[in-house]
């Protein structure tokens, strides 16, 4: 195979017992990016090293999001003061073992990483004002007993359906088991018709838990204030359009809707929501 | 990483037949039969994280208690001084949604097949796969048969119900193995080991039906036993077979008539040699093939 190493390390971080946060950046809810993204800021973390994405990414040309050209990319970031790096990665389309071993080898060899945090969002056919449970996988079981005073649901049953493979969190927790890295994997439930925007509650949930688990000390009102904006917004999607709110109670009283009428669902709050933007 | 022994068996004279899955999987239903007949036991594996994805993951009470991946396993039999090991790939190491492998990491999968071929001192390599041909499915399959060496032509000459690339109409002695079924012979000749693919013929109007063809695989163990000297009970195979050939029967059925007509004039389709004009024309063949990928495309359209 090829023994090309794809680690590029622009500046060792000064980091002696640290936690690792990754997060995909094409998430439900835009999920992952939001979260790191929100991190790196309130932490002043500083980009120390990125994965060269030639070996994992289809390089057939690139991709266009929002009017502007992207290019594939994982980066660290170092927040020193707090013994924290994040790494926001897009998720690779080949050699994945080659591509999570270069994360972990960033992680133990750079910043001596003693834990691993990795986010994930799933869609939920639930209305966004039933309140957020995450759950919580982790990979080795003192790992769970570590986490048993935080609010996560700590006991999840799952096999993977015929038809379906597992997640990469999963393949990325199993591989830092083998290397003896504690590891969770921190799933939030996103409203399905939240899923192609953002969703300022679950963003919260991920970083409050982070927050206290890691001892980071951040101040939220400014997420407070973008979830009471959002809230506000879908009120009045539901007040000025009595079908989004009859979609939407039917949801609250747990009823299913449709497959049409989740597609009316979606489409309809994106149009307003968007409109606002 | 690499190859992960639990044994090292004493063996004699081995020979290695190995098989990933393929159209049809003809030849992973043959090899795989042959190693339940003969009852060969594990001994060895290719660790697989470098080459698959994860297919099953295994969650309880929160914890990850499993993660499975695609196995890629050795056996081997002794059997009165032809002692054979058995390599069976449970998927070939493709990416992009694609069925084969190709480049850099299936020619190290090859090549790690080929370390342990070696290791034993292997004197020869099966693989089995799938020719596509012009034939219709009550017909009895033939096998066709590529070496890696010329020293091996005469040999299989002999075998019954094979063909080479030569005698099959139109080819010229060429043609191309697609996937790791093929791709070792090449890697064997370069190491000098002697090889040979043994491939079922699958109707060309099946090969992207979503079921095994154990009608090939049949023909493909018949050979290959022949080749061994070895008898196996093929029972299993063809009640296997009837299943099968009752759901294709059923498919058939529902195709309409006029490429109907066309299919079952492959019934009338003799094995010709290059020389001699078949009972279809080039140019019938070509409408033929055309009008089962229309008729596919259609099906696939509607949903």
């Amino acid at each position: 195979m090829n023994q090309r190493y794809p680690i590029t390390i622009y500046q060792e971080p000064d980091l002696h017992q640290s936690s690792l946060v990754l997060a995909w950046s094409e998430d439900a809810g835009d999920l992952g990016r939001k979260v790191t993204d929100y991190l790196t800021l309130k932490l002043k973390g500083q980009e120390f090293a990125e994965i060269e994405p030639d070996d994992f990414f289809p390089m057939g040309g690139v991709a266009i999001k929002d009017n502007i050209a992207r290019f594939p990319e994982s980066k660290f970031y170092a927040c020193s003061e707090h013994e924290l790096v994040i790494c926001q990665s897009d998720s690779p389309g080949a050699e994945w073992y080659k591509f999570l071993s270069s994360v972990l080898d960033v992680a133990e060899r750079h910043c001596l990483v003693k834990e691993l945090y990795v986010i994930g969002a799933m869609v939920s056919f639930s209305a966004h004002t039933t309140p957020r449970q995450s759950l919580a996988v982790v990979n080795l079981p003192e790992m769970k007993e570590i986490l048993s005073q935080y609010d996560l649901n700590r006991d999840m049953d799952y096999q993977t359906q015929p038809g379906e493979r597992p997640t990469l969190n999963s393949f990325l927790l199993w591989l830092a088991r083998e290397r003896n890295i504690p590891g969770v994997s921190v799933w939030v439930p996103i409203p399905f018709y939240l899923a192609a925007m953002e969703d300022a509650q679950a963003q919260k949930k991920v970083l409050s838990f982070l927050n206290e688990r890691l001892g980071l000390r951040i101040d939220f009102c400014d997420l407070d204030q973008e979830i009471r904006r959002q809230n506000e917004q879908l009120a009045l999607a539901r007040s000025r359009f009595p079908q989004i709110d009859d979609y939407i109670n039917r949801l609250e009283s747990n009823l299913m809707l449709s497959q049409e009428e989740n597609g009316e669902l979606i489409k309809k709050i994106e149009e307003f929501l968007g409109e606002g933007d | 990483m690499g190859i992960r022994l639990c044994q090292e068996p004493q063996l004699e004279n081995p020979i290695l037949i190995a098989s990933w899955p393929g159209i049809g999987n003809i030849g992973i239903i043959a090899v795989d039969t042959l190693r339940g007949k003969l009852e060969a036991e594990e001994f060895g594996e290719i660790e697989p994280q470098e080459f698959f994805y994860p297919k099953r993951v295994l969650i309880r009470k929160g914890v990850l208690e499993c993660l499975e991946f695609p196995s890629s396993k050795f056996y081997f039999k002794k059997i009165r001084g032809t002692d054979i090991i058995f390599f069976i790939g449970e998927e070939q190491p493709a990416e992009g949604g694609r069925m084969y492998a190709e480049g850099r990491k299936a020619c190290r999968m090859a090549g790690l097949v080929l370390d342990v071929a070696e290791k034993f001192k292997c004197r020869r390599v099966y693989t089995s796969g799938a020719a596509v041909a012009l034939i219709h499915h009550t017909a009895k399959p033939r096998v066709w048969a590529v070496p890696n060496s010329g020293s091996l032509i005469s040999e299989i000459k002999a075998y019954q119900n094979t063909v080479l690339m030569s005698d099959i109409e139109g080819r010229g002695g060429h043609g191309n193995i697609t996937g790791l079924n093929g791709l070792l012979l090449g890697v064997a000749k370069k190491r000098g080991v002697e090889a040979i693919c043994l491939m079922g013929e699958i109707p060309v109007y099946l090969q992207g039906f979503p079921l095994s063809y154990p009608k090939a695989s049949k023909s493909v163990l018949e050979v290959l036993s022949y080749s061994l000297k070895i008898e196996v009970n093929l029972d299993t195979l063809d009640e296997l077979d009837q299943k099968v050939q009752q759901r294709i029967e059923e498919f058939y059925q529902q195709v309409p008539l006029e490429i109907r007509a066309q299919l079952d004039r492959l019934k009338r389709v003799a094995y010709a040699q290059p020389a001699e004009p078949g009972p279809i024309t080039e140019e019938e063949e070509k409408r033929i093939v055309e009008d089962v990928e229309k008729f596919f495309k259609k099906r696939g359209e509607g949903g």
